[in-house]
């Protein structure tokens, strides 16, 4: 099976190309605000070293946040359009679970800055299996105990150390979604909806 | 052989995809509005306007290609407006153009809005040139001197707001619901040019300037309303109408003049202005110049426009490779 793994919600850009459970080619670095730029020649790239092309490819696996809002929509509009056009699957994965994956202790607790005090968090064992859902939270109301992970500078929080083939195992199985239905999973509404919101309560 | 151009459109809050035919056949085209959403904030939100394109993209597309009764197969080329426009709209664009681009090995075309604007024309008649473009819309106010195919020499544009922006916040003082423009320009025939309003950026330049007119009319309704008093709404709506339109109407005479041209095109969603089209309809007949002003569905932002603009920049060889990013803001050259 020939897969496509993309995520593009932090400034850590992870392009692979996953071929019968083996990783052809991976980029995980960090390319900051210039992800639109970059995006396209790493998967170009990518299938230029797996030896496939994009024709070949049976699902795609593509980050759906939380996350820097621009940078996800960049990633997933790549992932929307290629599973749209080649009439293949594509399964949601989350930004969270991607930067616990790595992390061998039962209690990972990944997390991505969100400014003013917030963070996304999100926690997942060993196993990647989901221990509290990932929410929009303030950092210092955090309860549960475990690892911190971050690309974040947040204290005591460790870096990422990604496992994209322990991800792809645990939802290869899975049906996927209809590409059009795929879409970002921001875990916050944009201010102007909040100041709306606040006015009609 | 045909070249068909596969355009796609997400500079503002219309999601849109075409499918132009040698830069003159309108194939198929879809327009999604978001403007019945915006309208709840009184104007565009960029975050949200982010958002529903990317929810609707794959969507529109299809559409499109169903439409047309064609396949990615049947498609000569990509084009796709790379700016100016708001950043996180752009983007949505601008990936799906290379997604489909790099998956289809197919060549990409990088398309200014204001190229676009103008090309609209172009599906109606094609251009003649020399001749002088005059873009105004919500997001854009330019003069542009076109010798040829392509060529485009930007002879000056707003120093602040657009002038479609200056007629939705007009609107917004005078009480006229969201988007104002169109509502303002119908008021403008109810009354009577009775305010005292400034000719703006009276000057010699083709630069235009509509923060101090607007600024003008909010001082007035602020001042009525601090002696108990209310504007009249259409009089104040025909003294602005009257003000913009003379000042748009005598700049673009002007360059006219200067660059000795007698064709010219007007383009973007206030070229559906009638008080524009009134002006510059009675001084093109009386200086003997061909004024071409689209359709109104041509008129605000599509990708029909686009996939126009674009057959001509592929012609010409002008072509991005996968690293193309969006400009929110970019002269066209």
């Amino acid at each position: 099976m020939k897969y496509l793994f993309i995520d593009s919600a932090t400034a850590t850009l992870v392009v692979a190309v996953v071929v019968n459970g083996e990783i052809k080619y991976l980029f995980n670095e960090k390319v900051g605000t210039d992800m639109s730029s970059a995006i396209m020649s790493k998967i170009s790239m990518a299938f230029d070293q797996a030896g496939i092309v994009p024709q070949d490819l049976d699902k795609i696996f593509a980050v759906n946040g939380p996350g820097s809002f621009t940078g996800i929509r960049v990633g997933l509009t790549v992932a929307k359009t290629m599973a749209w056009s080649l009439k293949i699957p594509v399964v949601p994965i989350s930004s969270l679970e991607v930067i616990a994956s790595g992390t061998p202790s039962s209690n990972n607790i990944a997390l991505i800055d969100a400014r003013r005090g917030f963070v996304y968090a999100g926690g997942y064992d060993k196993d990647l299996t989901n221990i509290f859902r990932d929410k929009y939270i303030l950092l210092k109301d955090i309860d549960q105990q475990g690892t911190y992970i971050s690309y974040d500078n947040i204290v005591s929080a460790i870096k990422p150390n990604i496992d994209i083939l322990k991800i792809i195992r645990k939802h290869e199985r899975e049906p996927g979604i209809n590409p059009h239905r795929l879409n970002p999973n921001y875990l916050k509404l944009t201010e102007a909806e909040e100041n709306l919101n606040k006015q009609n309560d | 052989m045909s070249t068909y151009i596969l355009a796609i459109e997400t500079s503002c809050d219309e999601t849109s995809a075409s499918i132009i035919k040698d830069g003159r056949e309108e194939i198929a085209t879809v327009i999604l509005s978001q403007m019945k959403t915006h309208a709840n904030y009184g104007g565009v939100v960029p975050e949200i306007a982010s958002r529903m394109h990317i929810e609707n993209i794959t969507l529109v597309l299809e559409e499109t290609l169903v439409k047309a009764n064609m396949t990615m197969d049947d498609i000569t080329a990509i084009a796709v407006t790379y700016g100016p426009g708001l950043i996180g709209s752009l983007l949505i664009g601008l990936m799906a153009a290379k997604t489909l681009a790099f998956i289809y090995n197919k060549p990409l075309i990088p398309v200014h809005h204001h190229a676009g604007h103008i090309y609209a024309n172009n599906l109606v008649k094609p251009l003649e040139f020399p001749l002088i473009a005059l873009v105004v819309s919500g997001g854009h106010t330019n003069l542009f001197y076109m010798p040829e195919d392509y060529k485009f020499k930007h002879l000056g544009g707003t120093l602040d707001d657009a002038v479609g922006e200056a007629y939705d916040k007009v609107a917004r003082v005078i009480n006229v619901p969201y988007p104002g423009g169109p509502l303002v320009d119908k008021l403008a025939h109810t009354g009577v040019d009775t305010y005292k309003l400034p000719l703006p950026l009276n000057d010699n330049s083709y630069n235009f300037s509509f923060s101090g007119i607007k600024s003008a009319v909010i001082n007035l309704v602020h001042n009525e309303k601090q002696k108990g008093k209310e504007i009249n709404k259409a009089n104040m709506a025909t003294s602005f109408q009257n003000r913009v339109v003379e000042i748009l109407t005598k700049k673009t005479m002007h360059a006219l003049k200067e660059y000795n041209v007698t064709n010219l095109i007007v383009a973007g969603g206030v070229a559906a202005n009638s008080g524009l089209r009134e002006s510059l309809t009675k001084e093109c007949q009386a200086n003997d110049v061909n004024l071409i002003i689209p359709e109104i569905k041509y008129c605000t932002d599509n990708a029909a426009m686009i996939g126009a603009a674009g057959y001509y920049a592929y012609k010409l060889g002008r072509l991005a490779d996968l690293d193309l990013n969006a400009k929110a803001s970019e002269e066209l050259k």
